[in-house]
């Protein structure tokens, strides 16, 4: 036993006092009475004295010596050696997205591990070190070896479950690595997985006999002017009847609804015909509740619902590239004579400028830029012309083979067939453009980001000296390009916990703000082109991009991995190698709730014997 | 200190009332208390034949006219009474809170008021140590009443008191009433001789023992060394518990009932007073219940 304040002690003083207090008051009294006959007397019939009659006199002075001393100890607040009763814990607690699974009783899986993990250290020995590591999509280690039990019960109040799929891997090479420090960890998993072979872990399981469905492979298409929703659905426990609902532009009630008739563990297809072709985004959610809800509905946005631009087309001879804008329908286009271009009133609201044949003073700086058949460099634009070269038989166009993703996107669904040109500009680009269509070497057709930070196409020819605009690869190449020119936000609406989104950062963004399912508002970088953000709670994400007075906000929707699905999994080993010792640390005891229960039983025994001596023999 | 607080009003409820005298009373002079023996009395008592020497005076002629023969008619006799009132004026009857000094002096008081209201004669003395001073001698009559009885406020309560060795020597009288004993009993000393001797004298003898509240229901606990009033000497020191509480209940028992049976065997009356009880329920209620009164 020790204490850390030895000084209460002093307390100890008072019991002398006490007795001397106790001596001076307690004098018999002296009076005079009319006779002593009867007092005298009465010793006659005095029976044989109660021995504990003999001390009723300084019982009272007994219990106030012994709450002196009671109270000088607890002021000195002695701590009590526990010999061999400390531990030394290590609580892994699965955070994965299947922890989310409602039990019957309301409470989450993972709410439930922490409640085991909280009675553990609440049963331990004072003294004992716990450490606590939550393996969810990423491996957290709150505590480690931290001995104050309060704390250590507070810092888990702060342990949240994840939506992905478990870290264990990560989490047991930790407990591996603390097991080889000290063989006599004791190693708790907390989990809704069972093990068939176990060593050197105690593994609790939190699981019990939940229901699961999960909507999954959620797709759409577009087949004789109507919209088809397709996927799979599954049940996780048990063959199930379940009732499909489509929901449209997040409508309240359903768009269609079907019955689906679904066995354990098999994914069973399913599909929605609408009419609603022109939709910002759609939902698939299965009616019947379940444990895990985050899994019963999977929502698609439409990425290219919200994309629309005008245009300026500043050309001599615009015919071609009216043509294909039209065909794409999806520009307001207009058209300026190149003279009238600098003269031009509100040129500078336009989301893609088109130069063809012609050159300007300066760069727009508010837009995107398309050079067709530059005549001069201009300033800013990335690129410098050298000189106009003639061929003096028709060259055939080259297409890039790059495995670049950038590249091959922006030259998808083209045939590449042979397609000729005759004269074409030589020009220099900078680092930042990519090539995607050359003549003997020389890029004909590039595109990049110019020094405005907008995205820039630069066509190194004349149309009319070409195939090009006959050819069938040119709306297929202008689609691509705009798409390129005009990037949404996300090019994918529907992703995994734990996977990443990459969000394109539009030209002269401002900022990036996603905001979480759980409310979580979060502003990512916009000084590269792509940035990408992990998804790691399951729902809805917006992301809003501002760009001048402009918004731009998509919607992205996460769901619980597949992996996460399952409510009963069972896994082979889960092994800590090494020999365990026995060996235990000292534990402690320094609770003074004993002492106080102590001295409120001798203040109310003292209370006693006062009020028995004052007023029951009266 | 006024020991006598007893007003006028008290004084007319006590002319209703009448002591009841048990033995034959022989007493000299004429008064209101009916004898065994024939005499004066307005009360009818018997007939019987005229002997030659008779007062004519008595001669029934009604009967001598019916029977035709002489007959007596006779009257019972009545008796003035001399009640005799021995108040104890040791110490212990006035050191304390207890009053009994008081008491004593108020129940003699009454007493003596009671006797002279019935026309008997009242005497009353005081017992210090081994013997008897009288404060009042053959009071009759209610203004030798209220002329005399102010002089019970001049009896001094001090010193010890042998009731025995104060009342043997005395003259008593022989069968002429009520002999009162008004003390607190509260001692090793012979009492019993004094009521064995006042009975044997044909006297209905009244102990009458006050005491005080402390002394029926003690209230000290603790460490207390008491000395006695009568005789600092004399001393008791003990730490007051419940045990000795009980004993002292046993104590008191005993010595009350000393008394009691002593009077019950000598068919004296008694009665145990407290200091501070209502003399007026004390008179009304307990001494008629018990017949000492009517």
């Amino acid at each position: 036993m020790r204490l850390l304040y030895p000084l209460g002690l002093l307390g100890l003083i008072a019991v002398p006092i006490l007795i001397i207090i106790y001596i001076i008051k307690n004098k018999y009294v002296e009076q005079v009475v009319s006779s002593t006959y009867l007092w005298t007397l009465s010793e006659k019939f005095l029976k044989r004295r109660n021995p504990i009659r003999m001390i009723t006199g300084i019982i009272s002075l007994i219990l106030q010596i012994l709450a002196v001393i009671f109270i000088s100890f607890a002021i000195s607040h002695p701590v009590f050696t526990l010999p061999h009763a400390a531990e030394d814990f290590c609580f892994i607690i699965d955070g994965s997205g299947s922890m989310n699974i409602t039990l019957q009783d309301g409470a989450t899986r993972f709410d439930e591990a922490k409640e085991r993990v909280r009675k553990l250290i609440a049963d331990s020995a004072t003294g004992s070190a716990y450490t606590l590591i939550v393996a969810g999509d990423s491996t957290d280690t709150l505590y480690q070896s931290i001995e104050d039990k309060e704390r250590a019960l507070s810092l888990l109040d702060e342990a949240k479950p994840s939506f992905g799929a478990s870290g264990f891997v990560n989490a047991v090479s930790r407990a591996q690595e603390m097991f080889g420090f000290n063989p006599a960890l004791s190693v708790y998993v907390v989990t809704d997985k069972s093990y068939e072979q176990t060593e050197n872990v105690n593994v609790v399981n939190v699981s019990d006999g939940a229901k699961n469905y999960a909507v999954s492979d959620v797709e759409y298409s577009f087949s004789g002017g109507k919209l088809i929703v397709g996927g799979n659905v599954i049940s996780y426990n048990g063959d199930a009847e379940l009732d499909l609902n489509l929901y449209i532009d997040g409508a309240e009630e359903c768009e269609s609804t079907q019955k689906v008739e679904v066995k354990n563990l098999e994914l069973t297809p399913f599909s929605f015909e609408s009419d609603s072709v022109d939709f910002a985004s759609l939902k698939v959610a299965v009616a019947q509740t379940d444990s895990l809800m985050n899994d019963n509905e999977s929502v698609l946005y439409n990425v290219r619902y919200d994309r629309s631009f005008t245009t300026l087309v500043v050309s001599e001879t615009p015919f071609f590239l009216q043509a294909v804008f039209k065909a794409l329908g999806n520009a307001r286009v207009d058209v300026a004579k190149p003279d009238k271009y600098e003269n031009l009133t509100g040129k500078d609201g336009y989301g893609l400028y088109v130069f063809d044949g012609f050159s300007p003073a300066e760069l727009p700086r508010n837009g995107a830029v398309w050079f067709v058949n530059p005549k001069s460099s201009v300033e800013n634009s990335g690129f410098s012309m050298q000189s106009e070269i003639s061929l003096s038989e028709p060259g055939k166009l080259a297409f890039s083979t790059s495995s670049s993703t950038r590249v091959k996107n922006l030259l998808a669904g083209l045939s590449k067939s042979d397609i000729y040109l005759s004269e074409y500009v030589k020009c220099g680009q900078y680092r930042n453009f990519i090539n995607l269509i050359s003549v003997e070497g020389s890029p004909v057709v590039f595109a990049g980001t110019n020094s405005f930070g907008n995205r820039e196409v630069v066509f190194a020819f004349d149309f009319h000296n070409s195939d090009v605009p006959l050819s069938p690869d040119f709306p297929a190449l202008i689609n691509n390009l705009i798409g390129y020119t005009f990037p949404a936000v996300v090019d994918n609406s529907s992703y995994f916990c734990g996977d990443s989104a990459d969000i394109n950062v539009l030209a002269n963004c401002e900022s990036v703000r996603v905001d979480t399912p759980q409310g979580k508002v979060v502003y990512l970088d916009t000084s590269n082109p792509v940035v990408s953000y992990t998804l790691d709670e399951a729902g809805v994400y917006t992301v809003t991009e501002i760009i001048g007075n402009t918004t731009r906000t998509v919607n992205l929707f996460a769901t619980v991995p597949v992996s996460e699905r399952y409510v009963t999994v069972s896994e082979p080993s889960l092994v800590i190698s090494g020999q365990a010792s026995s060996e235990r640390r000292d534990g402690r005891y320094e609770d003074l709730l004993a002492f106080f229960i102590i001295l409120a039983v001798l203040f109310i025994a003292d209370w006693m014997v006062y009020c028995y001596e004052q007023y029951q023999l009266r | 200190m006024e020991k006598l607080p007893i007003n006028e009003e008290f004084l007319q409820q006590l002319e209703l009332l009448q002591l009841l005298i048990k033995n034959s009373v022989a007493g000299a002079f004429g008064g209101n208390h009916k004898t065994r023996t024939y005499g004066t009395s307005c009360e009818y008592a018997d007939f019987r034949d005229y002997v030659p020497g008779d007062d004519l005076k008595k001669v029934d002629w009604n009967a001598y006219a019916r029977f035709e023969k002489l007959y007596l008619k006779l009257f019972l006799d009545e008796r003035q009474m001399h009640t005799r009132i021995y108040i104890d004026a040791s110490r212990s009857m006035t050191y304390g809170n207890g009053n009994k000094d008081t008491q004593a002096v108020k129940i003699a008081a009454a007493i003596a008021y009671l006797s002279v209201c019935d026309m008997d004669k009242v005497s009353i003395y005081v017992i210090h140590e081994n013997a008897v001073e009288e404060v009042i001698s053959s009071m009759l009559g209610k203004d030798s009443f209220v002329a005399n009885i102010g002089k019970l406020n001049g009896i001094v309560f001090n010193g010890d008191s042998c009731i025995s060795d104060a009342v043997l020597p005395l003259n008593v009288g022989y069968g002429d009433g009520l002999s009162v004993i008004i003390s607190d009993f509260l001692t090793d000393n012979n009492y019993e001789d004094a009521v064995n001797y006042l009975a044997d004298r044909k006297r209905d003898v009244l102990c009458v023992q006050v005491l005080s509240r402390e002394e029926l229901k003690p209230k000290s606990r603790g460490k207390v060394h008491f000395f006695d009033s009568e005789n600092t000497s004399r001393y008791y020191r003990k730490n007051i518990n419940r045990d000795i509480i009980n004993a002292y209940k046993a104590a008191l028992e005993y010595a009350t009932g000393r008394i009691r049976d002593l009077c019950h065997s000598r068919e004296a009356e008694y009665m145990l007073v407290a200091a501070d009880e209502n003399i007026a329920d004390l008179f009304f209620e307990r001494m008629t219940e018990m017949g000492v009164l009517k």
